[in-house]
């Protein structure tokens, strides 16, 4: 095929975004009260009578749960796509720099503290995630003696993190009271019924680091190439890097306070990507953002429907989809 | 709080304006909250297990329109419909039951959950029983709501001189026994001051060898032989654990004197872990344990 790449990425932004709107509107018809798919359409059109518990279910309770998996989704996965394209390493994710592990012991200490979630719980996360982030990077940078960035020292470092956060965090549920630790424990298996209505504009956060994000990515096809060509070809690495990090960091640690910890999203969608359309950046931003979306929104279907009573975390159905998948990716990958 | 005077203007004007239902002015919870509550509530959801108890010893069931998962007493509620559990309620089952009022408890259920169904239009009563007296209270504001003031009177009073009986014997006996109440095993944990089970074992005259200001402690073996239980009470719902292993994980410790003169019992757990009148039958058993002398004219259900 002989495509531009502006064609392309509107190609595939439309064929994702569509797919997007499909599934969504789906998430929407269905859940535990059962289905309502002709409502759901109605949707579309506008609020039908406000008052019926029909319309209450589909527009006050179904709605933004499915814009909050949506941005959830497509945060963590352009997460990962970010640290893998850093790392030149695909098993890279938030949670391998330890990132993750810092925003939730922040969020946490911010709900044994009993703050609310926003700004309160955001914040320590926030907090904690570039705590992380500033020690694995210094530690990086000094054990290399210079000032680039290493690659290895940085993984090395974020693997320590994440298991030092661990220890950290089962240490704070260890002395948290039996009440508190239920709540904790279904976030640390990352949850999204926690989410309160009003909290949707903190979501707004996250989409000027998606537009950065897709500023950056011909940088980040650069970075690809190692960071001496990148060097070379007129890239301050260190800046870009940087500056990446930070803003990953960000999204994440607003993702990660409002859901908990969700793994496996970052891995695996970044992955069907790059299998799919090939390492180019400007594709794959896009790419991973709509397609973890509609990814997490599935998983979050799941979560809600498949138990007879009650509902699942939805950590538990992104990774058990999750690592299988991967394995089959890596096993088709290699023959 | 702007925001708050915010939400009960909105309820107030979405009340207005559904036709059939007769406000009965704002009202105030046990916690403390203003909200408004339709004059007569014929869709009412339990979200905890005790308010199912309640409504059911109020007579006031034909108002229950759905409860939450574990709502088995009496077996009668097990049939209703179920919005999740106390923990994790069910939004959108609790939506499509169109319920006219929720009653919650603050302790069982979350905070973010019960302002999520406030916001969704449906009035919301919290009660918060910390210790018998205020069961009582919850009891005679459930009462009013549902216009069972009488039942509620009734159950208040029968109560409250079933606690007096049983302090009264009290009174005649002598020295009070140090009692160790296990509510979990592996790890294992008990009760401090600010709980039921404390003022049930003081009440039944007896001494809390776990007062203290940690709610539910956990103990490790060297503290209890430190403790020296006299008496020792089990919950029966300990680990998840047969009576019989509970029972035996506690018979190896002969140098404690609960152990020696074999004075420990796996006690019904139901009658010590909800805020219903229950709690009275538990205080009665173990009246009973830690005092057989003053209470044995009576016939009450023992623990095995």
């Amino acid at each position: 095929m002989n495509m531009s790449i502006g064609r392309k990425i509107i190609l595939t932004t439309l064929l994702l975004s569509t797919a997007l709107v499909l599934i969504g509107i789906i998430a929407i018809a269905a859940g535990s009260a059962g289905m309502h798919f002709r409502e759901a359409l109605a949707i579309l059109a506008g609020p039908g009578e406000p008052d019926s518990a029909t319309a209450t279910i589909l527009w006050q309770i179904r709605l933004p749960r499915v814009i909050l998996a949506a941005f959830v989704g497509g945060t963590l996965a352009l997460g990962g796509l970010v640290f893998q394209a850093l790392l030149r390493n695909p098993l890279a994710e938030p949670y391998i720099l330890g990132i993750s592990g810092g925003s939730a012991i922040g969020a946490i200490l911010a709900m044994l503290l009993g703050l609310s979630y926003f700004p309160g719980v955001t914040f320590f996360s926030f907090t904690g995630s570039l705590l992380v982030l500033a020690f694995v990077t210094t530690l990086a940078g000094t054990t290399m003696g210079n000032t680039m960035l290493s690659r290895d020292s940085l993984l090395l470092g974020g693997v320590m993190m994440n298991a030092f956060c661990a220890a950290v965090i089962m240490f704070l549920i260890s002395m948290t009271r039996s009440f508190q630790v239920q709540h904790i424990l279904y976030w640390l298996m990352g949850d999204l019924t926690t989410m309160q209505k009003g909290q949707l504009p903190i979501l707004l956060l996250v989409l000027p680091c998606f537009v950065v994000i897709f500023i950056l990515a011909r940088p980040m096809n650069l970075l690809l190439l190692g960071r001496e060509t990148a060097a070379a070809m007129g890239i301050n690495v260190k800046k870009i890097v940087l500056l990446l990090l930070v803003i990953t960091s960000l999204m994440v640690s607003v993702i990660v306070s409002l859901s908990g910890l969700i793994g496996f999203v970052g891995l695996v969608i970044p992955h069907i990507f790059r299998l799919l359309l090939g390492p180019d950046h400007r594709l794959l931003v896009p790419a991973c953002l709509l397609g973890g979306a509609s990814y997490l929104i599935l998983c979050d279907l799941m979560a809600r429907v498949l138990p007879s009573s009650g509902e699942l975390p939805v950590g538990i159905i992104t990774s058990m989809i999750g690592a299988p998948l991967f394995i089959v990716l890596l096993l088709r990958n290699r023959t | 709080m702007p925001r708050n005077t915010d939400i009960m203007l909105t309820l107030a004007l979405i009340f207005l304006l559904l036709p059939g239902n007769i406000l009965a002015g704002p009202v105030v919870d046990q916690v403390g909250r203003t909200l408004v509550v339709p004059e007569n509530p014929k869709r009412v959801i339990a979200l905890a297990p005790s308010i199912t108890e309640i409504i059911y010893d109020l007579g006031q069931e034909e108002r229950l329109v759905g409860v939450t998962q574990y709502s088995t007493y009496p077996t009668e509620a097990e049939s209703l419909p179920r919005v999740g559990s106390y923990v994790r309620l069910d939004l959108e089952k609790i939506v499509a039951l169109k319920p006219d009022l929720c009653l919650a408890t603050k302790d069982g259920n979350p905070k973010h959950t019960v302002e999520k169904i406030v916001n969704l239009g449906i009035p919301v009563y919290v009660i918060n029983p910390r210790n018998l007296e205020q069961i009582m209270d919850a009891i005679t504001r459930l009462g009013s709501l549902l216009h069972a003031e009488k039942a509620a009177l009734e159950l208040v009073s029968g109560m409250t001189k079933r606690i007096e009986h049983v302090k009264e014997q009290v009174k005649k006996g002598g020295r009070k026994p140090r009692v160790f109440f296990q509510i979990d095993a592996e790890p294992l944990f008990s009760a401090g001051t600010n709980t039921f089970i404390h003022e049930l074992i003081e009440l039944a005259g007896g001494i809390n060898t776990t007062a203290g200001e940690v709610s539910y402690p956990r103990y490790s073996w060297e503290d209890i032989i430190v403790l020296q239980p006299e008496i020792v009470l089990i919950s029966s719902m300990a680990g998840g654990l047969e009576p019989e292993y509970l029972l035996n994980s506690w018979k190896k410790w002969n140098l404690l004197s609960a152990v020696k003169n074999n004075r420990i019992f796996v006690v019904d757990a139901e009658l010590f872990d909800r805020p219903t009148p229950r709690l009275i039958d538990g205080l009665e058993v173990i009246a009973e344990i830690i005092h057989p002398e003053l209470f044995k004219e009576n016939n009450i259900k023992t623990a095995e």
